[in-house]
């Protein structure tokens, strides 16, 4: 890191300068830059199971030397996707994919305003006039192009959805599934993204249960911990918390009839005891996230 | 998700005979890769041993699943593979496999038959086309059933032994296993990492 570090300070001033001439070189050179780091993280990841370091390595470089844009996240997005699907028990690499998402919504968000607020509406519009102000520009405005994001959200889910029913009885892909769900729903309500859920993550479930002294909630919650689910690392109660905060109201798309559809499709057909249980999990919390939800509206 | 070795065996009366073997050990350490391929076909060899005719079962030891089949007949097939690769998909490499083994080499080479004399050569192109398992077998979601309560799982391979019979004395006897594979199952054992190389 050390190194990448020394090479950022060493473009940074260069791009200040030359700013329209050699705009492009060392935009270049980063893109190489940071290709490399990325094979070497996978080349990491493939040799240890949910090998954390490599991971959080990647997402360091992406922040630090990548700058998150869009591009990046993009063509991460795709490039990962052959290798999670090869490597369905590593929640590494699904959390991976969930920090993607999630920046690229981030994204979306900071660069232009009224785009988050037209995306409910006139999506196919807003993205038509930025695209033309951007007609013959540089690489920092493919920044401010409107990212389909739902349609992205909706695609990961079907891949998770192609996922659990391909290789069935892995937790990860649950898992990973209540997270997209989250994010799609977080973008059509405008919950504040995960920094409620990060500060409510580390408290325990009893705190959740002082604030709202709701007999039923604190039984559900129980129920979620004898599912088992609750296992003793952080990343794991990390999900369990943001899944409980999570709000399912109804869509047209998707929504909790939709996944209600999915899990009752899956318990029908599957005939891996784990499948079955990770599916009614999946439900009870379906069902149970509207109550919470509609406590932490503003 | 991975596939390490696709082993074809015989099942006499006496003893079982490796008939063909394919392993793909590119991700172990340069200097395991012969111990490991040793280790899978002593381990193959001794998981249909101690497996009756016509069985089906799945063998756990650490990360790794053996998945074997044995059919009445005695012919036998063997695939090792990780936690994550479904087993459905290997059993249906097995049953495909062996069926096309049988149509291919006669009956009468079985009994006597051992990797230099046996002509088969396609378990290489299966074990490396199965590495993708949806690749390989897109329909095997939609497959017809099977029957999964008939296969035995077996936790460990300790499992497979008779009383009394100890995993360290059958590799120390085995004729499979090189002098340098035994010795560093030997000191693997020591630091309480049954076969970490496995």
């Amino acid at each position: 890191r050390w190194v990448l570090q020394q090479l950022i300070q060493e473009n940074s001033l260069p791009t200040l300068v030359n700013k329209g001439n050699l705009g492009a070189a060392p935009v270049e050179r980063i893109h190489r830059l940071v290709q490399d780091e990325m094979d070497v993280c996978s080349e990491a990841a493939g040799r240890y199971p949910s090998n954390y370091n490599a991971w959080s390595h990647r997402i360091w470089v992406l922040q630090n030397v990548g700058r998150l844009t869009i591009k990046i996240l993009l063509d991460e997005l795709s490039s990962t996707k052959y290798w999670v699907s090869m490597h369905v028990s590593d929640h590494s690499g699904f959390h991976y994919r969930q920090f993607l998402l999630k920046s690229l919504i981030g994204r979306t968000a900071n660069d232009d305003n009224t785009l988050v607020q037209n995306q409910m509406g006139n999506e196919q519009n807003s993205s038509l006039q930025t695209e033309e102000e951007c007609e013959g520009a540089e690489a920092v405005c493919v920044e401010e192009q409107s990212v389909d994001i739902p349609r992205y959200l909706e695609e990961e889910l079907d891949f998770c959805t192609d996922l659990i029913n391909t290789y069935p009885g892995h937790e990860t892909l649950w898992c990973h599934r209540r997270r997209v769900f989250y994010l799609q729903h977080h973008l059509i309500n405008k919950l504040p993204l995960l920094s409620v859920v990060v500060s409510s993550a580390d408290s325990s479930d009893e705190t959740l249960h002082n604030s709202h002294p709701n007999p039923a909630t604190s039984h559900t919650a129980q129920a979620m911990d004898v599912d088992g689910l609750n296992e003793s690392s952080s990343k794991q109660s990390y999900t369990q918390e943001t899944k409980r905060l999570k709000r399912a109201p109804m869509q047209d798309s998707f929504g909790p009839e939709v996944e209600y559809r999915f899990i009752d499709k899956v318990l029908s057909t599957c005939r891996d005891v784990d499948q079955a249980r990770f599916a009614t999990a999946y439900r009870k919390w379906a069902s149970v996230t509207p109550f919470f939800i509609a406590l932490l509206q503003p | 998700m991975r596939l390490y070795s696709l082993s074809v065996l015989y099942k006499g009366d006496a003893r079982v005979q490796l008939l063909k073997a394919a392993s793909d050990v590119s991700t172990f350490n340069f200097f395991q890769r012969s111990s490991v391929q040793e280790f899978m076909t002593f381990t193959s060899q001794l998981i249909v041993e101690r497996s009756q005719l016509g069985s089906r079962a799945s063998v756990k030891e650490q990360d790794y699943l053996c998945h074997v089949y044995v059919r009445p007949d005695g012919l036998a097939g063997v695939v090792i593979a990780d936690n994550e690769y479904p087993s459905r998909v290997c059993f249906t490499l097995l049953d495909k496999v062996l069926e096309e083994f049988s149509r291919q080499v006669s009956r009468a080479d079985w009994p006597l038959g051992s990797p230099a004399t046996i002509g088969y050569a396609a378990l290489d192109e299966y074990l490396s086309k199965y590495q993708n398992p949806r690749d390989a077998d897109p329909m095997s979601r939609v497959q017809a059933e099977l029957d999964e309560t008939k296969i035995i799982l077996h936790n460990t391979m300790e499992s497979l032994l008779e009383r009394g019979e100890k995993l360290d004395d059958l590799v120390s006897k085995s004729e499979v296993l090189g002098v340098q594979s035994k010795a560093f199952y030997k000191t693997a054992r020591k630091q309480n990492s049954c076969c970490e190389i496995m």
